[in-house]
């Protein structure tokens, strides 16, 4: 008897060990989750009377997450402040984001809360996953009945859309004070809140005989530029379809026009295969060239992990006539070697004579979760980046990052210099800032709308196209 | 005539389920028979459902207009439409010639190893031996990024020159830098030692008489090979072959770094489109993991043609390679095991003190004024000089705190795998002809063979949803390690078990001793290398996989996904740091076991 009662318990103990009694969730988020359980029911609550399209409604008709964004869209970064010493004293904020910067932004907002309260406190993490899968983590977290990331900083318009807004997953809270910086209300405002305009820029390796004077040299024969790939950071293929919009794909055009007959001829075939396609896409009367310069874009880039590597092989003497696109704050951490210098490489738009497209730029929104378990912080936390120099200051001390507080936009400017940021030595790090990179540098930029709409169609034909693989 | 009792069919039934349940091993097939057949099965219904499902945001929404539901729309735009070559024909050829190739490398390089120290009077077997061993510890794609540091070049792979081309001059061809063949080499190399370790047994315990007949019956030496010497070493062949080929199938990081496309790397870039064909492809990685299963069962069925080879006969001979030979390989084997084994360590040191990544600077100019301290001694939260907002390592906080993680996982899992596999290995050994102990050990095996990142993503879909979400938590790495892992305790546990002959415990069970007692003073003592083992292997594999958690936590979370975000942004300082912290710790885990226990991963194999 003895031996079967044991052998039974033996058996049976390994059994529940292996299914429940050995792990534990991440340190803090059982604790959030403890010391939320009020606010998360009402949340759940929330979400089945108050749909995503209620957000603009006076808050007393809403409830929950949707209500405290309405009353938060009405107050002062110092009342929001107030409120979020209330919350979260004592307890573990969780971001999630794609840029590392958030880690560095929240210290700093303990900080100003600490000023306001001495005896506040508040622990954080800060997660930036890779591959797409902020949308998998925050699609899971909103399942839970109280998530674990009180916010959130994204990037991709389209999915953001796609998958985040029209799912209700993601809220977005306008602070007044960023409204009023615009000449708008939170109410009047539509879309998503940015922090930040990113641009990602071409550049290339200057040790060469290689000149790229207009947007279309990077598509000419035997130019493979380093990009990520389009399917691992999605913003690199909203580039590309943006492109087929018609301001954009004028741009082109004019490029285009601006080449040199050899140029041209080389080219012309192909504009004129997609003269078709474009038409069955439905675009615009130049959308044959920007069908053109995607096509040979993918089919010739060289396909890298990051805008690390990128930046990291394109500063190296060796990487001679390479080009890339890539982010433009990379240049901020290369270090002067005896093989490795930010001189090595050239902006391609602050050339003389340089004709085209010179970059792409993209927003970084902000966004509550649904079911944030501290939406107040939440609210000041996002208040306190797009509003104060000092929340921006994590982005906005490097060049290639413009805040869409013009307000902010302008202290960071006087701050940081970044104008002349390279000074004599360095022409390339002299940042000539978000108005000159929207008009005379000719950045596109990034529609969420756009993208959105066109990414079954012009999206699905960018799929089908070759990728360039180098020694084919 | 009527005094004769009829028999009272209900207390025999009631007798025979009191024998039954008074063996601790009906009691233990019968639970793990329950719980793995839903461990193993929860995720592949799980993953099955994901292919029908519609996701917002993706082309099943497009196709059917619809954000909910269920479809089979998946499955004909996968594999009709234009993009079934790109998307699934050609990444599925990728990948059988990948696994194919990475199998046949392993296999000749760890058997040719193994023969070198088990038959020949080879040198430095004790030293080959340890060090062989260790692309296996090792994360299998920072051979990868070492194969990228050493080959690549400006002028092949479009990028800035590797070491070769910088200091050398030397170009290699593209299909040596990126694609199958690099891809299946750093595979082979690092799942040599499994096939050391695996042929080393055998030709170890090989009864040298077969071999010495032959001879003596003027047997030509190559017709020994073929025809003796190969045959009896076939099991161990296909039991590498059963490991292999799904790990390599499975491997997400080594082909992602080495640009070939193949069904992990496709599964990756098209989970965020089309998230429900992607899940198609998990689907039919799951399905090679059950083929190689029933081709293993087949393949055992064959094996009982070897039986004829049993216990030792002592008479174990070397064959002599010459005076000069015996030198002349261990010193070739020990610049080969440098280079794949010594090499990388030493690049991954000299790495985190290189100013920018890959900046080799100071040795051109052979100015050590190029080096610096800084990845390892900045302890504020700088963005400037490539430090991309992060502390040294010493003081990093994402990198201890993903340390500490990954020791409690790996410590966890090792604990729950080797436990329930020992106790899986006695049960199945004690029962070894019976239809539900042969059914228990292939299902607690089968997801082994199951591609890890196909795993990963059936546990992922299993476990997040409305009723329970252990999204990035330590309960679903470990649920997922345990399940993955317990294969290698249950064979460890299985081989060894077989091996002691039941009179040992029915002599215990004669002398009323309990099975508690019987376990630990009799069978774990007499199998205590082979089941330690079993905890080892999990251990060790836990530490730095990647490919089965890519899809259950963040990246901060444990150190293999931390190493993998720092390799993808190219910062390679802190991943080459993560990479000796990891070598560091298995060693010393591996060394404190030898030392307190006798046994380790190259146990008995080399040298002793």
């Amino acid at each position: 008897m003895k031996k079967k009662v044991l052998s039974t318990i033996l058996a049976f103990s390994m059994v529940v060990s292996a299914l429940a009694g050995c792990g534990s969730a991440a340190s803090g988020t059982t604790e959030t989750t403890t010391d939320t359980q009020t606010s998360g029911e009402t949340q759940t609550q929330t979400q089945e009377a108050a749909p995503a399209e209620t957000q603009a409604e006076p808050a007393a008709e809403l409830t929950g997450i949707d209500a405290i964004i309405a009353e938060a869209e009405t107050m002062t970064m110092e009342e929001l402040a107030a409120k979020a010493i209330e919350e979260s004293n004592g307890k573990t904020f969780y971001g999630v984001g794609n840029s590392s910067r958030g880690k560095s932004a929240l210290p700093v907002f303990i900080e100003y809360l600490q000023s306001i309260d001495p005896s506040y406190s508040m622990e954080f993490e800060w997660q930036q996953p890779k591959n797409n899968k902020i949308f998998e983590q925050l699609t899971s977290d909103s399942l839970k009945s109280e998530g674990t990331f009180a916010m959130t900083l994204i990037q991709d318009g389209n999915q953001i859309q796609t998958k985040m807004v029209d799912t209700d997953i993601l809220k977005t809270f306008v602070p007044k004070e960023w409204a009023e910086a615009n000449g708008t209300t939170p109410d009047a405002f539509s879309g998503f809140l940015p922090l930040q305009t990113l641009n990602k820029v071409f550049m290339y390796n200057n040790t060469g005989s290689a000149t790229f004077t207009n947007c279309w040299d990077f598509v000419y024969e035997g130019s493979h530029p380093l990009f990520m790939g389009v399917d691992s950071e999605i913003v690199g293929k909203n580039f590309l379809m943006m492109l087929t919009e018609d301001k954009y794909a004028t741009w082109l055009k004019e490029a285009y026009d601006k080449l040199d007959d050899t140029k041209k001829a080389y080219f012309e075939p192909v504009i004129k295969e997609m003269q078709a396609d474009a038409s069955d896409l439905g675009l615009g009367a130049n959308g044959a060239y920007a069908l053109a310069w995607i096509k040979l874009w993918v089919n010739n880039y060289n396909e890298q992990t990051d805008d690390g590597p990128i930046c990291n092989t394109l500063v190296d003497a060796s990487a001679t006539d390479q080009s890339g696109l890539l982010v433009y704050s990379k240049l901020r951490s290369v270090e002067e070697s005896a093989t490795v210098s930010v001189n090595n490489i050239n902006v391609a738009a602050y050339q003389d004579g340089y004709t085209g497209i010179g970059g792409y730029g993209y927003c970084h929104y902000l966004f509550l979760t649904k079911n944030s378990p501290l939406p107040w912080t939440a609210c000041a936390f996002i208040a306190f980046m797009t509003c104060t120099e000092a929340g921006f200051e994590p982005w906005g001390k490097d060049m290639g990052g413009y805040s869409a507080n013009p307000n902010v936009a302008k202290e960071i400017e006087e701050k940081f210099q970044h104008s002349n940021g390279g000074g004599d030595e360095f022409p390339a790090k002299n940042d000539r800032g978000y108005d000159w990179w929207t008009t005379t540098g000719e950045l596109v930029l990034e529609d969420p709308a756009y993208c959105s709409d066109v990414s079954f169609t012009v999206g699905s034909w960018i799929d089908v196209l070759d990728h360039y693989a180098p020694g084919e | 005539m009527e005094a004769i009792a009829k028999p009272d069919k209900s207390a025999i039934f009631k007798n025979k389920v009191k024998t039954w349940f008074s063996q601790p091993q009906n009691i233990i097939l019968l639970l793990f028979g329950i719980v793995l057949t839903f461990s193993t099965v929860a995720p592949i219904v799980a993953i099955v459902k994901d292919t029908f499902a519609i996701h917002p945001g993706t082309i099943d929404q497009h196709l059917t207009g619809r954000t909910t539901g269920y479809t089979v729309v998946n499955y004909i735009d996968l594999f009709t439409s234009r993009l079934a070559v790109t998307n699934l024909w050609k990444p599925l050829l990728n990948t059988i010639i990948l696994s194919v190739l990475t199998c046949f490398i392993s296999i000749l390089f760890g058997g040719l190893f193994a023969f070198l120290v088990t038959r020949t009077d080879m040198k430095f077997k004790k030293y080959l031996s340890s060090i062989f061993i260790f692309p296996y510890i090792m994360p299998q794609w920072t051979l990868a990024v070492v194969w990228q540091h050493m080959f690549y070049s400006n002028k092949v792979t479009g990028t800035s020159d590797g070491l070769l081309a910088a200091i050398f001059h030397i170009y290699f061809p593209h299909w040596w830098c990126q694609g199958v063949f690099p891809s299946a080499v750093v595979l082979g190399l690092h799942y040599a030692p499994f096939a050391y370790i695996l042929i080393g047994g055998i030709f170890k315990n090989m009864d040298a008489n077969l071999e010495e007949a032959a001879t003596i019956l003027d047997t030509p030496k190559w017709k020994i090979m073929f025809k003796v010497t190969l045959p009896m070493i076939k099991p161990a062949i296909l039991s590498t072959i059963l490991l292999v080929f799904g790990s390599a199938m499975g491997s997400y990081p080594v082909p992602h770094y080495l640009s070939l496309t193949t069904l992990s790397t496709k599964y990756i870039s098209m989970n965020s489109k089309y998230t429900g064909e992607a899940s198609i492809l998990a689907i039919i990685m799951m399905v090679f993991g059950v083929l190689i299963l029933g081709l293993n069962q087949m393949s055992l069925k064959s094996r009982k043609n070897y039986t004829t080879v049993t216990g030792k006969s002592g008479q174990l001979t070397k064959l002599t390679i010459g005076k000069i030979g015996k030198y002349l390989v261990g010193i070739i084997f020990i610049i080969i095991t440098f280079f794949t084994s010594i090499w990388p360590i030493v690049l991954f040191a000299l790495e985190t003190f290189l100013p920018n990544p890959g900046d080799y600077s100071f040795l051109y100019t052979g100015n050590l004024a190029h080096l610096t301290t800084k990845w390892w001694v900045t302890n504020e939260n700088i963005t400037e000089n490539g430090m991309y907002g992060q502390s040294g390592i010493l003081y990093n906080k994402t990198i201890w705190h993903a340390f500490f993680g990954t020791l409690f996982l790996a410590v966890v899992c090792a604990l729950i795998a080797g436990t329930i596999g020992t106790l899986i290995g006695y049960a199945v050994a004690k029962k070894r002809r019976n239809k539900w102990a042969n059914y228990v050990n292939n299902v607690a095996f089968l997801p082994y063979l199951m591609p890890s990142i196909a795993v990963g993503a059936a546990f992922f879909i299993l476990f997040s949803n409305e009723h329970i979400n252990l999204f990035n938590t330590y309960t679903l790495l470990i649920i997922a390690g345990v399940v993955k892992y317990i294969p290698f305790a249950s064979r460890s546990s299985l081989n060894s078990m077989l091996q002691i002959s039941n009179e040992l415990e029915e002599a215990a069970i004669i002398m009323n001793t309990p099975w508690i007692k019987r376990m630990t003073r009799i069978i774990i003592p007499i199998q205590k290398s082979s089941i330690i083992s079993g905890y080892l292997l999990p251990f060790m594999t836990c530490l730095r996989e990647l490919s089965l958690f890519l899809l259950l936590c963040t990246q901060g979370f444990i150190l293999s996904t931390t190493l993998d975000y720092f390799d993808e942004m190219g910062l390679y300082a802190f991943s080459s740091a993560i990479n000796l912290i990891l070598i560091v710790t298995i060693l010393v885990f591996n060394t404190l076991v030898n030392k307190l226990t006798g046994a380790s991963l190259d146990s008995g194999i080399g040298g002793k």
